[in-house]
């Protein structure tokens, strides 16, 4: 068995794939780098699947914490695995856009699931979900309910600031002079995918068009997406766990090619 | 028929005409050339060249609103977007080509001029570059001495001389000295009677509304050298001229309160904003440093002359020059205030403004706020903040003023 | 092999350590220093001049004191220099020299004079149209100027021959310097990423007659060993490729730069000047022979062309772009080379950097992604 784990910044993901590259299990905990996080989900993923630690032939580490990890046989990066778990998942698709916490990226991907190129934005907070955050938080809801709001939305209200800062202050000031609160919610998603519509210019586009991170499981975001770009949009099942995922299926190919070079 | 339009009609006329003859011009297969604000357009219209200013279109393009499209096309090939907006606007209207808020023709030519700044040298570089034709280039070299050099003037007339060759290149023409000592002579006239009409400010109250300024300057950007353009700036300089005697402000409904000096371009996504803003406490925009950049005078015939004119705008100017000649409009103009834009588009003026603006507290007293905007991309302002800094504006001004009639002052 | 380690163990704390180097070397050569800002100067001039030519590119330092004449969206090497103008680090300086080569340089001319006056400002006004015959007119009578400016500073007479001297000696330093990143270039485990970066760095802190031996001996004492492998080689461009930390990465993972395309490094010294001529004169010619530079008006814009045949003569597998964070130049420049190189099949990083950047981890999955996508 190969084992998948990527650790966050607020959240830990372990994925276990089968010598037949069947995906076993996954587990998610809201405890990041630094944390139990890891562990946890370790304990859980044993306790569902009962498996000794000697079965598993291979460990591939990802995500912000994956340095600090020592049960790793290899480290790659977030845009690796991700782009391999999505692929893994979701054959089909050559274009993964992932929104997370703290960045986006855009990742264009071959149908082995090998990144083509991709693209970042990770230091400005505007079309990532602390984006969101701050408009959850005028709009007094919780992220999750922004999708609710939006989607009852019947105008169209414009977020122009692209300044994070900028943008709060706009917002109240359009609450504060009547504006719907459903209208600003969508709004505040259609801010975020023009942002990483941009993104997605700068690598290429190319069906089909899979949307993973955080910011994926709302369902309004991805129809909101779909429309700025153009493309339709999935979003990635189990899209949260994709990265580990993808750990672990790279876990199984690194084995394997290690096992052939040293026949 | 001309005689019973006002100006604005006769600049709204003007303005339509302009674009309709390019695009008409470019159907007909004639030359197009695309040029900077404040190049050397003489040559151009000599040749009977027809030309477009990016940067205006891009002005009515932020105006009405219709610049995000071109930004987020521009922004998805790579343009960051920390650089100048108008180039973002220009360089996606280069692949899209057709906007709601006004169209002009791809150009045949791009004529460069670097006394505005080294990002158009770039811009106009890149769209050389991608739309394969050739670029005429003005180098006016930076002044950092108050006075413009010599060997700089030899450099700028040299230029003028190699740009006519390259032009007689290109359009398979004789250039027409004549004509061009005609054109010098209109395009002479036509900065002064900018400047005559843009010095009317000077009165209180001013009949003119600096906003309007902007809206009249498109004009002397694109059209210098013809004589309707003269012809427009006498109309609306005897207009505000009769409004002067009469005693007459800026607005129909409003007294000018309060004087300023806007110091940049306007931010012409949210024009209405920032004017409602300073038109509600009755503060008039009465000058700025556009005028003195536009009055573009010289000898007819004299090359050398040209050359020094075009190399001396305001941009392309040491701090102390800058300086000076803010300190003048202050005085002539009797200004209460000053309120500078930080765009985020333009480096060349962003990044002396905290200096210029300390020497003119110190040097006049005269009280002056930042806030940060941009000429064309929307996304770059926050009417709070706008509104916030003009209220402190406001504050310093009235405060100074009872200082002033209370026998405070200075 | 130890004589090879030695100079670059010398060099790399030399280059590590700017301010205590050009003091070393001013006591050394009983020179004074003249300050030149980036991107190019007439240091020839400056050394006929009888001064030490020391670079100013910039540093990680925290920005407190430039906040009184810039705002936060420029570029962090100007916004440094005047950091340390300000805070008297440059206060040994007898002069710097500053080319008006863009918008933020024009303006950092003009605050200097006001934020910095202890230390005189030579402003350099290049030419954009130099290949126009009163382009090059312009440019001789500019360099006549600084020569005249730098005389007055130092008390004496800037002759021909002072002139000749120190032209000859930056041509060979230009040499030498083509010669070692060839070296280099196959020599990618001996000269690794940062050291490579370290190696051409400790040339703005040296008298160019010293520092050219030293680098000569190097790049005789490399040319004996070996050709060395690397897990990848790339062709780096932009401004510079600092900060360091980013080279470590790149260092870590095996990854070595075969070729630049870097205005510290490469675009000082990749231009030859033409063979005859008064020093002047070839000086005034090798800025109308300079290619691929964004700070130098070129309407063909090769630079795509440039990063294209530099991938394929050293066996690139990439590109990284070494992007300063608003210069806007180099952000034009982008998007035309950027098609060229996806049309040519070149794979190219994007690395947006900052000179007071401390965390490096986003730099590290880009760095890494890249490593992963094409190992």
């Amino acid at each position: 068995m190969y084992l998948g784990v990527d650790i966050g910044s607020s959240s830990s993901k372990v994925a276990l794939l089968s010598g037949e590259k069947k995906l076993l299990s996954t587990k998610v905990v809201n405890l990041g780098t630094g944390t139990k996080g890891v562990q946890t989900a370790l304990d859980e993923l044993r306790a569902e699947v009962g498996i000794p630690a000697e079965q598993i032939l291979y460990t591939v580490a990802t995500g912000y914490g994956r340095l600090l990890y020592k049960g790793a046989d290899k480290q790659l990066t977030e845009i690796t695995c991700h782009a391999k778990g999505i692929s893994y998942l979701m054959s089909h698709v050559r274009t993964i856009v992932d929104i997370g916490g703290q960045d986006s990226k855009v990742i264009r991907i071959d149908d082995s699931g090998k990144v083509v190129n991709f693209a970042m934005n990770e230091k400005c907070a505007a079309g990532t979900g602390r984006f969101l955050e701050v408009m959850a938080r005028v709009l007094g809801c919780k992220i999750e309910e922004l999708s609710e709001l939006a989607a009852q939305s019947t105008q169209d209200v414009a977020i122009s600031s692209v300044c994070t800062v900028f943008a709060e202050s706009e917002v109240i000031s359009q609450l504060s002079q009547g504006a719907h609160p459903n209208d600003v919610a969508c709004g505040a998603l259609r801010a975020v995918a023009k942002r990483v519509a941009g993104l997605c210019s700068r690598v290429g586009v190319v069906e089909q068009i899979a949307m993973s991170g955080g910011v994926a499981l709302n369902s309004a975001m991805v129809d909101i997406l779909a429309a700025e770009l153009g493309y339709p949009v999935t979003p990635a099942p189990n899209a949260q766990a994709a990265g580990a995922v993808g750990a672990a299926v790279l876990a199984r190919e690194l084995y394997e090619k290690g096992m052939r070079q040293q026949a | 028929m001309e005689n019973a339009l006002t100006s604005k009609q006769l600049l709204a006329k003007l303005q339509a005409e302009h674009y309709a003859g390019a695009m008409q011009a470019k159907k007909e297969g004639k030359l197009v050339a695309w040029a900077t604000s404040i190049c050397p357009q003489e040559l151009l219209e000599t040749l009977d060249i027809d030309v477009v200013y990016p940067e205006n279109h891009a002005a009515a393009v932020g105006a009405r609103k219709d610049a995000p499209q071109f930004i987020a096309q521009a922004e998805g090939k790579g343009y960051s977007t920390d650089i100048c907006s108008y180039a973002r606007v220009s360089m996606g209207y280069v692949d899209i080509q057709h906007s709601e808020a006004e169209n002009i023709p791809l150009p045949d030519l791009v004529f460069c001029c670097s006394n505005i700044c080294n990002t158009a040298l770039k811009w106009y570089e890149n769209l050389a570059k991608t739309l394969h034709i050739p670029l005429v280039m003005f180098d006016m070299p930076f002044n950092h001495t108050f006075d413009i050099p010599a060997h700089s003037i030899r450099y700028m007339r040299g230029q003028i001389e190699s740009a006519i060759t390259q032009l007689e290149e290109i359009t398979k023409k004789k250039f027409d000295y004549d004509k061009f000592g005609e054109v010098m002579k209109i395009s002479t006239e036509t900065a002064l009677w900018w400047r005559r009409a843009t010095d009317l400010g000077i009165h209180t109250p001013s009949p003119l509304n600096g906003f309007d300024m902007f809206n009249y300057m498109a004009m002397i950007v694109c059209a210098r050298g013809k004589a309707s353009t003269r012809d427009l700036f006498k109309l609306w300089h005897d207009e505000m001229a009769e409004k002067v005697k009469l005693g007459k402000g800026p607005w129909k409904e409003g007294e000018e309160l309060y004087r300023i000096m806007w110091d940049g371009i306007a931010c012409w996504p949210h024009l209405s904003v920032t004017y409602k803003t300073l038109k509600q406490y009755g503060i008039n925009m009465v000058t700025s440093t556009y005028p003195e950049s536009w009055t573009i005078v010289y000898e007819q015939n004299d090359l050398d002359g040209m050359a020094r004119a075009y190399s001396a705008n305001y941009a392309n100017r040491n701090l102390d020059y800058g300086t000076g000649n803010v300190i003048k409009l202050v005085n002539d103009f009797d200004l209460d205030g000053i309120v500078y834009h930080s765009n985020r588009s333009c480096k060349l003026m962003d990044f002396r403004q905290y200096e210029v603006q300390r020497r003119i507290e110190e040097a006049t007293g005269v009280p002056s706020v930042v806030f940060d905007g941009d000429q064309t991309d929307p996304r770059i302002f926050s009417q709070a903040q706008y509104e916030t800094r003009i209220q402190a504006l406001l504050e310093m001004m009235e405060k100074n003023r009872l200082a002033k009639q209370r026998g405070d002052w200075k | 092999m130890n004589s090879a380690n030695a100079i670059i163990e010398s060099l790399c704390e030399k280059a590590a350590h700017p301010a205590r180097t050009v003091m070393e070397s001013c006591k050394e050569t009983g020179k004074a220093a003249v300050g030149c800002f980036p991107i190019y100067t007439p240091e020839e001039l400056v050394y006929a001049a009888g001064f030490l030519p020391v670079g100013m590119w910039g540093g990680n330092t925290e920005i407190k004191l430039a906040d009184r004449y810039l705002q936060g969206f420029c570029c962090s090497i100007m916004r440094t220099n005047i950091e340390f103008g300000m805070r008297g680090v440059y206060g040994k300086l007898k002069a710097v020299l500053l080319p008006t080569l863009c918008d933020t340089l024009k303006c950092v001319c003009e605050n200097w004079k006001v934020a910095v006056p202890k230390v005189p400002l030579i402003p350099v006004v290049y030419p954009q149209n130099r290949t126009l015959p009163s382009g090059e007119v312009y440019l001789r009578e500019e360099l006549e100027r600084i020569r005249t400016e730098l005389s007055r500073i130092s008390g004496e007479e800037m002759t021909q021959s002072h002139i000749e001297a120190a032209f000859a000696l930056y041509e060979n330093y230009r040499r030498a310097m083509r010669a070692f990143c060839e070296a280099a270039s196959t020599h990618p485990k001996t000269i690794n990423a940062k050291t490579r970066h370290l190696m051409i760095k400790a040339g703005y802190f040296l008298d160019k007659a010293d520092y050219t031996l030293q680098i000569s001996a190097l790049t005789e004492y490399l040319n004996q060993l070996p050709e060395e492998p690397c897990a990848m080689r790339v062709v780096a461009t932009g401004l510079l490729s600092e900060p360091v930390g980013l080279l470590d990465i790149l260092a870590e993972h095996d990854i070595a730069i075969v070729a630049d395309d870097l205005a510290q490094e490469s675009r000082q010294f990749r231009t030859p000047a033409r063979e005859t001529g008064d020093a002047i004169s070839r000086m005034v010619w090798r800025t109308a022979d300079m290619r691929g530079c964004p700070f130098l008006f070129e309407p063909e814009k090769t630079r795509g062309e440039m990063l294209i045949d530099l991938v394929r003569a050293h066996r690139a597998d990439a590109v990284i772009a070494f992007q300063m964070k608003f210069c806007d130049p180099e952000e034009f420049d982008y998007p035309i080379y950027k098609a060229e190189l996806e049309e040519a099949g070149i794979p190219l990083l994007y690395l947006e950097v900052e000179q007071q950047m401390d965390s490096f981890n986003q730099s590290r999955t880009r760095i890494e992604s890249l490593s992963e996508m094409l190992i």
